[in-house]
């Protein structure tokens, strides 16, 4: 216990007597995990707007002019047993008719001259799929239903929605991976630096016999309090940037961000281990390699 | 104590340093190293501090083969020789006290085992009141009687000086010989590695003297090699 408290003493003692390389080494780390927490945030919220736009993306089934009440009824347990149905609701003529009336800021007088009643229009279910990858297939077989007169086909845009959140995951993954070893890269080089300035330091340790754990430990305390700290720097300036963007988005925007109260807890957490997982493998990186090869006795 | 069996030592460079090396150290004895730069006195107490495998032959120690110590005994195996160094070797940053308490810390010692024992053994080499100097303000024979008290304090069974009077005045060397001397006196077994021909005749201890890595001269026990 006293020796733990010694070398833990001794990595803040270090970072503190290498204060201008390790406040270098926070600074390009707080830039990488920035970007990788942005780079999460944003992925985060591509897919908070594909669901969003996903429950916008409502088919429509209509049916066929001058079905029976009880007809209408049997339809809807008929598209129900279709399967990845998340939602279904009747829309008679006359509410779509008062829709489409709502809807023509200018000029509803050329819809009312038509009809007052919307009796040309047909009734409709509209339905929500509960899985979008299954959604021509959904399609073709509610188009195969009797009294089906049409199916509204959105499936050009889920095709997209489909395919942009598969490039956006990709992305996103191999930008939090290549920033991840970026980090690595640079508090390997952090600590070999220290272990450069400190090598007297180790080759005298050798040399009285202390262990390689405990040469290794204040190292890595060294790295990881740069993870920690980095950490909680990047985590602050994510939820100030995050807090701003939301902001403008939902006054520019139809749609929100996701509130920040559901993801600070998650952001901070993960902005932590990354720092201290960083810093943990860097440094034992680092240190192994110059145990190995230069922490000779003579080397000093 | 140390024993050097037929050992034979070449470099991945294909230099060849120790050839046939034979030794024996008795426990309690005084050993001078002598030999020219290059001539493999650096090899031998890399391989004695277990830095270095031999390519060949068998290096005994207190019962153990080094060639068979686990990596992870190696520290511990260590524990039990003190190193002098030409260059002493002190962290410019940290005082006397903390440079010799330095070696007891890493090891593992209690703040109160480092109390009792720093003062201790500041005073056998003479530097209790320079407990708190920084090295530089030290000359250069004080400076290497902190590295004799760093080797010391562990309470090694034997101490190994590589050159430890190559940087200190002649008059200074002396006297670090003395303290080696007097060391040894109380049982520890000193291995000095030297290129200085007066303090070896001086001192008129066991001298061994390697040259291309060949032991070429032994004047045994206590006689003298210039006799």
């Amino acid at each position: 216990m006293h020796s733990f408290k010694y070398l833990v003493g001794e990595g803040f003692r270090s970072l503190w007597t290498n204060r201008l390389m390790s406040f270098a080494s926070i600074g390009v780390l707080v830039c990488c995990l920035v970007l990788m927490g942005s780079a999460s945030l944003i992925s985060v919220n591509i897919s908070g707007l594909m669901n969003w736009l996903g429950d916008q993306n409502v088919v429509k089934v209509f049916l066929e002019d001058g079905l029976t009440q009880d007809q209408t009824e049997e339809m809807k347990q008929n598209i129900l047993n279709v399967g990845n149905i998340e939602s279904i609701e009747f829309v008679d003529r006359q509410q779509a008719y008062e829709s489409i009336i709502n809807r023509m800021t200018s000029n509803p007088e050329l819809i009312m001259a038509i009809d007052d009643t919307g009796s040309f229009l047909p009734d409709a279910y509209t339905v929500t799929f509960a899985d979008l990858t299954r959604f021509e297939e959904t399609v073709t077989l509610l188009e195969s239903l009797p009294n089906v007169y049409s199916v509204s086909d959105k499936r050009e845009l889920a095709q997209k929605l489909q395919s942009i959140n598969r490039v956006v995951s990709v992305v996103g993954i191999w930008i939090v991976g290549l920033l991840f070893v970026v980090s690595l890269f640079i508090i390997t080089n952090t600590i070999k630096l220290t272990m450069y300035v400190r090598r007297l330091e180790i080759s005298i340790m050798k040399s009285v016999g202390a262990t390689d754990w405990f040469i290794r430990l204040p190292f890595l305390v060294e790295g990881m309090v740069i993870g920690i700290l980095s950490g909680a720097i990047s985590f602050g300036l994510v939820t100030y940037v995050y807090i701003t963007a939301m902001s403008a988005v939902s006054s520019v925007l139809s749609f929100g961000m996701i509130s920040y109260s559901k993801l600070w807890v998650w952001c901070l957490i993960a902005f932590i281990i990354a720092g201290v997982l960083a810093g943990a493998v860097g440094s034992l990186i680092s240190i192994s390699k110059y145990l190995n090869k230069e922490g000779g006795l003579s080397n000093a | 104590m140390i024993e050097f069996r037929n050992v034979y030592k070449t470099y991945d460079n294909g230099t060849k340093a120790l050839r046939d090396f034979n030794l024996f150290v008795d426990e309690g004895e005084f050993v001078f190293i002598v030999g020219s730069s290059g001539s493999g006195k650096s090899t031998l107490l890399k391989i004695l501090m277990r830095e270095e495998l031999p390519s060949s032959g068998e290096v005994i120690v207190d019962g153990r083969r080094l060639s068979t110590l686990r990596h992870r005994d190696i520290p511990y195996y260590r524990r039990s020789m003190g190193m002098v160094f030409q260059d002493f070797r002190l962290i410019p940053n940290m005082n006397v006290f903390d440079n010799v308490a330095f070696a007891m810390r890493v090891t593992g010692a209690s703040t109160k085992a480092v109390r009792k024992k720093v003062p201790y053994v500041l005073g056998l080499v003479g530097l209790n009141d320079k407990a708190r100097c920084l090295p530089k303000e030290l000359s250069g024979g004080e400076q290497q009687r902190v590295g004799l008290a760093r080797a010391l304090i562990n309470n090694p069974s034997m101490i190994i000086a590589d050159e430890p009077t190559g940087n200190v005045d002649p008059r200074m060397s002396f006297e670090i010989v003395d303290m080696l001397n007097e060391i040894n006196r109380r049982g520890t077994t000193v291995l000095m590695v030297t290129h200085e021909h007066s303090l070896v005749k001086k001192f008129r201890r066991r001298i061994i003297e390697i040259q291309d890595g060949e032991l070429v001269a032994d004047s045994g026990s206590e006689v003298s090699y210039y006799a």
